[in-house]
């Protein structure tokens, strides 16, 4: 057993590189594919009519904010400087990438946090009710749902949550989107199709788990319905879903963007939507850059805990680890 | 309609059979409550206190004074946050604000402002002289190495500015600036402290430190969220003009970014906030039915219309610029895309301008001239009913304005109003960093500018028609035009009002016959819908709201 810590260390030190490797290369992409694009930020605001500036003055300002230099030469300068831990200034806005950030995290951590738990007990609502609902409970359409929750789009969720709850039935007032009704509101918007996912690989999972020999002897013993389901099948076929929260987290940061506009919360997504408009290099980095990191962290925390529900993956695991993945590995979206 | 039904949704359901006559009554009887309260509230004396709660559509990019305060959105709270020297009304009168009077020399090249007494910033500062002359030297140059912007409005013949003594201020220009008092009330000349100005650019973006001698101060704020603003209790030194100098009467004022237009009318509706700001035009009739306030005050500036290239064939030709100036049916643009709260342009600078003339009858929709101005120019008519010369179809391109939500529904109407005389119209739609890519003033490939703009003078017109002193060459006619350069140079050499009003006539009406410019429609570029608990809010010359003077009713 003496090998096992040490190959997981191993395991664990390979992927962090692997990690930083990624985290590096999204941002430079970020930086080549924003620099690239048409139109510079900082000349397309002074361009608005509105202020009224020559030529000269233009070139000045952006010579002032060293956007006159060679993209490359930008590139080594903020590489160093995020190298640094320095998240630079945002060029919209003037103030410190960092307090930007720091402001609108919390509000972005809580939802996320939310809309997972609601996506968890939909799921599982979802699962138990496709196994044990009547037929003519509709069962059938149970299964239907993860489909339809996947289909129709968030914001279109969104909307009708806040003009039936919001408006009509007046549970949250829409100009506080950050009080406590408001955000399970939001989290139910960001949850739904994210269940959907969850839902559909558990539900697979519990049928497979369900034809095998415990399963029906555990029924022959006269075993209840919620007995078999928490008991028995939950576990094994919770196993997949570990990968599938792990693949949510993408899920969950995209769909924040969009959530929180409709809400009109302040968080990570509406600072991103706000840099991506505006084209605010340094925070679209460091946002990009943070959402590398969440998205490879959470991965890789998948990868290790993963042996250790199952003790089948565990030994193979420990030896070669890449064939003891689950059927969707990680990296592969990573 | 949501307040409606939701009002009367349980005395539907109460009295089913009656469904119809219930709605009535019930809508009726709403509309009746809320005209009631309208009445007494009106009769009373102002009162003190409440809070109101604005959900606009963004709060712009930074707080840097001199870089966000000509923004649409953030001028909403400097409004209320920080003072001007001058108060421009929303005819475009300049009256005394925190300068109590000036005077100017026969030329207009100097100018004695003379300060109110007893002014403070928040920060407990003092707006003196030196206050002032600091302010006038940053909007002037800016910091530009800190990326701190000069004003872009502020007039560039600027040579410097001394404190005479503790209220008086003596201001000195190269050239006759007669459009420098008007231009102190402009929503970019907003008056710092002092104290924030030497502020670095990092600390000046937030708004938080920023110190102003308004009727609000900042309490908190979110970047991208909110701005709380709270009342000055101290403050005593508003626009005589609004008829109210002591202080604010409502307590707070939150302004609440929901970037949803729908969202924002729906929680006004529902009564979850107090003022909805840009509303889509189509929904103001049913918001005014419902008893909900409607503003849609004009700005001074030019009028929405089109800036032609005249580098640009077929727009070379005097023919088909007339042509397309008789072309366009400008009451059908306000029938069908706007409302009535819209007006017919008379000029090309809005009518609210002081010196604004009006020439509606060059403006007038006259298709049969039109074609016969193409016809002379040799235009001709093929079997599709699209005009050829040489080969070429006769085509304009139109690219739709981003920054104004209703341009490609006009563009849309201008296709077919021009299809109609054979003209072929193609309109390009980009989003706002593409647009401020492609689309500029005088650009080879774009033969009509989009313009929508706002000023404090006339007589800064003249200087953006040409390229003299770094303008901006409108037409692409830098020299060439002799006519227009002449006006120009006496426009801006003029040294009163007097003696500039019968030149700025000849210049806007050669400038429309020219068809240099193409007016659309008088712009309204705020529109605020507002519950109808809230009243007396003023809107000054550039159509920004102030809720100084509002109050609200219980």
């Amino acid at each position: 057993m003496s090998r096992v810590p040490s190959a997981y260390l191993h395991y664990a030190a390979k992927r962090l590189l692997q990690a930083v490797v990624v985290i590096l290369l999204t941002y430079v992409f970020t930086f080549v594919v924003v620099s690239v694009l048409p139109g510079d930020p900082v000349t397309n605001v002074l361009r608005d009519p509105q202020n009224g500036f020559g030529e000269q003055e233009i070139q000045e300002i952006v010579a002032s904010q060293g956007l006159d230099q060679p993209i490359p030469v930008q590139l080594w300068n903020s590489l160093t400087r995020f190298a640094a831990g320095d998240l630079g200034m945002s060029m919209r806005s003037s103030r410190p990438v960092s307090t930007l950030i720091a402001e609108v995290l919390p509000s972005t951590l809580v939802l996320a946090s939310t809309a997972l738990a609601v996506a968890l007990v939909l799921a599982l609502l979802i699962a138990y009710g496709t196994r044990f609902l009547p037929e003519r409970f509709g069962q059938g359409l149970l299964r239907g749902a993860p489909s339809l929750f996947l289909s129709v789009p968030n914001f279109v969720i969104g909307l009708v949550l806040i003009h039936t709850f919001g408006f009509q039935l007046g549970l949250f007032r829409v100009i506080e989107p950050e009080s406590f009704w408001a955000t399970v509101f939001a989290a139910f918007a960001l949850g739904i199709p994210v269940s959907a996912q969850i839902a559909e690989v558990l539900i697979v999972n519990l049928d497979n788990e369900a034809r095998q020999e415990y399963a029906t002897v555990a029924r022959g013993r006269g075993l209840g319905q919620a007995r078999l389901f928490f008991r028995h099948l939950l576990k094994p076929s919770s196993l997949p879903v570990v990968t599938v929260i792990a693949l949510t987290v993408g899920e969950l940061l995209g769909g924040s963007l969009i959530t929180e506009t409709v809400f009109g919360r302040t968080g990570v997504g509406s600072l991103v939507q706000r840099s991506v408009s505006t084209q605010d290099l340094p925070v679209l980095q460091a946002v990009v850059s943070l959402a590398a990191v969440v998205f490879v962290l959470v991965n890789l925390l998948a990868d290790l805990v993963y042996p250790l529900l199952d003790p089948r993956v565990k030994l193979l695991g420990a030896r070669r680890p890449r064939e003891a993945r689950p059927v969707n590995p990680p990296e592969a979206t990573a | 309609m949501t307040a409606r039904v939701s009002r009367s949704f349980f005395p539907v359901h109460a009295a089913r059979r009656r469904l119809v006559a219930s709605l009535g009554v019930a809508s009726v009887a709403a509309a009746l409550l809320l005209a009631g309260t309208g009445a007494s509230q009106a009769a009373d004396a102002p009162r003190n206190g409440g809070d109101v709660t604005f959900l606009i559509d963004s709060l712009g990019n930074t707080w840097i004074p001199n870089n966000s305060a000509i923004s649409s959105f953030q001028g909403h709270i400097w409004g209320h946050v920080t003072d001007k020297l001058v108060y421009v009304d929303e005819n475009g009168k300049a009256s005394p604000w925190i300068a109590e009077r000036w005077e100017q020399n026969a030329n207009a090249t100097q100018f004695t402002l003379h300060l109110k007494k007893g002014v403070t910033f928040s920060d407990g500062s003092p707006l003196d002289a030196a206050a002032v002359v600091a302010n006038l030297d940053i909007w002037h140059a800016g910091r530009k190495s800190e990326g701190i912007n000069p004003i872009g409005l502020f007039p560039k013949t600027y040579e410097r500015a001394e404190a005479v003594d503790a209220t008086t201020v003596k201001v000195f220009f190269k050239a006759p600036t007669l459009g420098f008092i008007p231009t102190l009330g402009y929503h970019g000349s907003i008056l710092i402290s002092p104290k924030t100005i030497a502020l670095p650019a990092a600390q000046q973006a937030d708004l938080g430190k920023t110190a102003g001698s308004g009727p609000y101060v900042v309490e908190s704020w979110k970047e991208g969220g909110y701005v709380k603003l709270v009342k000055r209790k101290d403050y005593q030194w508003g626009p005589a003009a609004v008829g109210h100098t002591g202080p604010a009467y409502l307590d707070s004022i939150t302004y609440k970014l929901v970037a949803e237009p729908t969202l924002r009318v729906s929680a006004v509706r529902s009564g979850q906030a107090d003022i909805a700001y840009s509303p889509s035009p189509q929904e103001l009739k049913s918001l005014k039915n419902a008893g909900f306030g409607v503003s849609t005050p004009r700005y001074l500036g030019f009028v929405n219309g089109l800036a032609i290239n005249t580098k640009v064939a077929p727009f070379d030709d005097l023919r088909v610029r007339q042509a397309l100036q008789a072309g366009i049916n400008r009451q059908e643009i306000v029938d069908t895309v706007y409302t009535p709260d819209w007006k017919l342009a008379t000029s090309f600078i809005q009518s609210n301008v002081p010196g604004a003339a009006d020439y509606s009858r060059l403006l007038a929709y006259d298709p049969a001239r039109a074609e016969k101005l193409l016809d002379d120019a040799g235009w001709v008519k093929g079997p599709k009913g699209q005009r050829v010369r040489d080969g070429q179809p006769l085509t304009l391109v139109l690219n739709s304005n981003p920054y104004l939500a209703t341009s490609k529904a006009i563009d849309e109407l201008l296709a077919q109003q021009l299809g109609k005389i054979g003209w072929k119209v193609v309109i390009r739609a980009y989003d706002v960093p593409t647009y401020g890519e492609k689309v500029r003033i005088g650009g080879a490939a774009v033969p009509a500018y989009e313009v929508t703009r706002s000023f404090i003078d006339a007589g800064t017109v003249a200087g953006i028609l040409t390229d003299a002193n770094n303008g901006e060459n409108w037409f692409a006619l830098g020299e060439s035009d002799k006519k227009i350069n002449e006006l120009r140079d006496r426009i801006a050499g003029a040294g009163t009002a007097e003696a500039r009003r019968p030149l700025l006539d000849e210049l806007q009406r050669y400038v429309l016959e020219q068809g240099y410019f193409i007016p659309r429609t008088q712009i309204v570029q705020r529109i605020y819908v507002q519950s109808p608990r809230l009243k007396g809010e003023r809107y000054n010359g550039v159509a920004y709201a102030s809720y100084y003077t509002a109050t609200k009713s219980k």
